[in-house]
């Protein structure tokens, strides 16, 4: 804690110094305006490393880019884990993150808040004390969730999280990774629910429908806006005691970046999360997983569809 | 006619040297052509190896800090990470360093800007925040480490410098192929061109003797010729270049050569025609002369005998005749003898000048004995010479001793000593001796220095010692002082010369 504190000072300072090298006439804030559009150091803007955060980054970076800011779009940097880091360290300047996530796995709080908005505004206010902030949460929730093939679902009597304790044996959950540190995994299962008798198998994000099919695992972690659920063959498991949180989208943001690039930054940013609907964003999944398109070409469809480009 | 000496030989091996040397230089100028190109080759070459050493320490230096990493995650303990956050220290200069060692082809450059990007993607976005996270939250930096993100970036980095690796020893490879075949190129191109350099030369030599060397020997053979009389001696023209120009300027000289003799040979002719008429007449008129003149002296007699009674007192007049008559008689007896002294064909014989000088010596005998002159004769040697002159020059030079003496008794010495190829032969005496500029005129005819009341004589002795002693091939002079005497000289041929 206290290193990160120190950290945070240190990133304050070079902000200034860096406001100060911009324009030394100017105030910083004028002088940072002045610099929002095409000139000065690109936006670097990060993602995660799963279909849906390519998709995020591409509509956010082309929208911006519409808007005249020069953007430097980091595709794949990793688990929230390692995104966050990054955005401290300072290599990036935001990056799209799920709230319940981040009060989670980053601010690692256990108890889940009542609401999306009390959610956002825990998040926002832990992220605000660390020298970020958030921008305007997207209307649709990227959840976790366990998806079974809906014929095993079936054969166990499977309807909720709770029912897999009933069943023989261990039993493999296909998932990223860091599901097996995370309370939005392996942890708050065994705490919530109780369950002793689940491994996680590690698999790439967007594997687990291929492994479920195959019959490598039993049970995988997926996402409630996966392209894939449009299919109707798997079954999601009922979260009864509320251990997955509503995972609506919210840009992280350094608060410095924001200061020198202005309100323009904001408003083209929010203008995309606003119209990101879980239909919307389940579509533009399922046309890159299911239809082989690019993120770049779906997320310059749907910017045009929306007169944001 | 100038400027075609200068068009023609020299023309031609003018162009021909020029010719070579610039084949020559050419053959040079490639080679070092080549040789530079390779040079840059090798250059280029190493420069390349250098940047492929520095991009595998680069990427040494990634690896160190992901395995760094990784343990580092996996322990939690920090000496793990001490080589991951020195390579951490230093990728960025080998970065810089590898680029500037690339070569300088813009995809070249291009890679390893890409890779650059990815390098600072792949510290920034992987490598720092997982340390980060490590410190903060193990647990969870050991759930990431496991997605494998940092090896995927490593492997897309690592495949960006098989490329950039497998290009920049393409490049080098091309480079050097191209200096090598540059450089072959050249070394045909130089022996080709020595070759032709030689060929050239021996042209040129060839040339040299067919144009040149052959007429000037042809030249020279004409003269040699020429010098050994053979006026008639010419040389063919053949051509209007310089060597023609010297044809010509031969055959001229050779022509100027043959009138001017023809010319000096029809004056000779002329001349020993005239002389010999002049010689015929002088011998005839002087023969002739005598008749008369023995006509004259015998009527004078004839008078004297059979009037002399009545002349009274003209017996005189009578001996003026025949003083006149006899001095006209001796006058053409000595012009008779001058013409025939040194003429016609010289018959020597080896002749012993002491039997010759006795035989002198007796034909003045009556001079001698008058005067009471003492002469002394030292040994002399046998010479090639003709008995009867050289006989008359000793006579007339012993004469001239006792002759022109005044009241002392005539001392003459006779004597020859050796001179290199000559005899040198003298008569001294001491007698009135004579002015030294008149030294020359004593040896021409009838040139007396006194009156003949004086000293008696026509003055013809003298010239006759001088044609005798030329037409022997030697010379006459004499070295003399008034009052005290002469001491004529003359040389001739030794014998055994």
């Amino acid at each position: 804690m206290m290193r990160r504190s120190l950290r945070s000072i240190a990133s304050a300072l070079v902000a200034v110094l860096a406001a100060g090298a911009l324009g030394a006439c100017d105030s910083g804030e004028s002088g940072a305006t002045r610099d929002a559009e095409g000139s000065g150091p690109p936006v670097r803007l990060g993602t995660k490393d799963f279909t849906e955060q390519f998709v995020l980054g591409e509509l956010y970076s082309q929208a911006l880019r519409a808007e005249g800011f020069r953007v430097d779009l980091k595709r794949d940097v990793g688990s929230s884990e390692i995104t966050h880091e990054a955005l401290e360290s300072g290599a990036l300047d935001v990056y799209p993150e799920y709230v319940g996530v981040l009060l989670s796995e980053i601010a690692n709080r256990r108890e889940r808040p009542p609401s999306p908005a009390a959610a956002y505004r825990a998040a926002k206010a832990f992220e605000e004390r660390r020298g970020f902030t958030l921008l305007s949460m997207t209307p649709f929730s990227n959840s976790n969730a366990l998806a079974v093939k809906r014929s095993f679902a079936r054969r166990h009597g499977l309807r909720t999280i709770a029912d897999l304790g009933g069943l023989p044996g261990t039993v493999e959950i296909g998932a990223a990774p860091e599901f097996r540190t995370r309370f939005e995994g392996l942890v708050g299962l065994t705490d919530r629910y109780g369950l002793d008798n689940l491994e996680v198998k590690p698999l790439a994000i967007g594997k687990q429908y291929a492994a479920l099919e195959e019959g490598e695992v039993d049970i995988a972690t997926v996402f409630t806006t996966d392209g894939q659920l449009a299919e109707r063959s798997y079954v999601l498991l009922e979260d009864s005691r509320g251990l997955f949180a509503s995972q609506r989208v919210a840009p992280v943001i350094s608060r410095r970046v924001l200061r020198a690039r202005g309100g323009r930054l904001t408003a083209t940013i929010d203008a995309v999360s606003r119209r990101l609907t879980t239909g919307a964003m389940r579509e533009m999944n399922a046309a890159v997983d299911e239809d082989g398109q690019s993120p770049s070409s779906v997320a310059d469809a749907f910017l045009r569809a929306e007169r944001l480009k | 006619m100038r400027r075609t000496l200068r068009t023609r030989i020299t023309t031609r091996v003018v162009a021909l040297s020029v010719t070579g040397s610039l084949l020559l230089a050419t053959a040079l100028v490639l080679l070092i052509v080549a040789v530079a190109g390779q040079r840059d080759a090798s250059r280029t070459a190493f420069r390349s190896q250098e940047a492929l050493t520095a991009g595998s320490q680069l990427e040494k230096s990634l690896i160190t800090i992901e395995n760094g990493l990784r343990g580092y995650v996996a322990s939690g303990r920090e000496r793990f990470l001490a080589p991951a956050t020195q390579a951490l220290d230093s990728y960025r200069a080998e970065l810089r360093e590898l680029t500037t060692l690339l070569s300088d082809d813009p995809g070249q450059q291009r890679r390893a800007e890409r890779i650059g990007d990815r390098i600072e993607d792949y510290v920034s976005l992987w490598a720092r925040p997982l340390i980060a996270l490590a410190r903060d939250r193990p647990p969870a930096a050991r759930s990431v480490v496991v997605t494998n993100g940092g090896r995927e970036r490593l492997g897309a980095i690592r495949a960006d410098f098989a490329r950039l690796f497998a290009r920049e020893r393409a490049v080098a490879r091309a480079r050097e192929a191209r200096a090598e075949q540059r450089s072959s190129l050249a070394i045909a191109f130089g022996v080709g061109g020595l070759g032709l350099v030689f060929v050239v030369a021996v042209g040129v030599v060839l040339y040299l003797r067919r144009a040149i060397v052959r007429p000037v020997v042809t030249v020279a053979q004409a003269a040699g010729r020429l010098a050994d009389g053979e006026l008639s001696a010419r040389v063919p023209v053949k051509r209007d270049d310089e060597i023609g120009a010297l044809a010509r300027g031969f055959n001229a000289m050779a022509n100027s050569l043959e009138r001017g003799q023809a010319e000096l040979q029809r004056s000779h002719a002329e001349l020993e025609r005239s002389n010999s008429e002049l010689e015929q007449f002088a011998s005839v008129t002087s023969h002739d002369l005598q008749a008369p003149l023995s006509t004259i002296s015998m009527y004078a007699e004839l008078l004297e005998r059979r009037h002399g009674a009545e002349l009274d007192g003209g017996t005189s007049l009578i001996d003026g005749i025949r003083g006149a008559t006899q001095q006209a008689r001796t006058l053409i007896r000595d012009l008779l003898e001058y013409s025939r002294a040194g003429r016609g064909r010289l018959r020597p014989e080896p002749v012993s000048a002491e039997t010759v000088v006795k035989q002198a010596m007796e034909a003045v005998a009556g001079d001698i004995e008058k005067t009471g002159a003492r002469v002394t004769v030292g040994s002399l040697p046998v010479v090639q010479a003709e008995r009867s002159n050289l006989c008359r020059v000793f006579q007339n030079l012993v004469g001239n001793a006792v002759k022109f003496t005044d009241e002392r008794p005539p001392e003459v010495d006779i004597g020859a000593e050796r001179d290199g190829r000559t005899w040198r032969f003298w008569v001294s005496d001491n007698g009135i001796g004579m002015d030294p500029q008149h030294a020359e005129r004593v040896f021409e005819p009838f040139q007396r220095l006194h009156g003949e009341e004086d000293y008696a004589g026509t003055g013809i002795g003298l010239a006759v010692c001088a044609r005798i002693i030329e037409q022997h091939g030697g010379q006459i002079w004499v070295d003399t002082t008034p009052g005290e005497g002469s001491v004529f000289v003359f040389t001739l041929p030794a014998d055994d010369a």
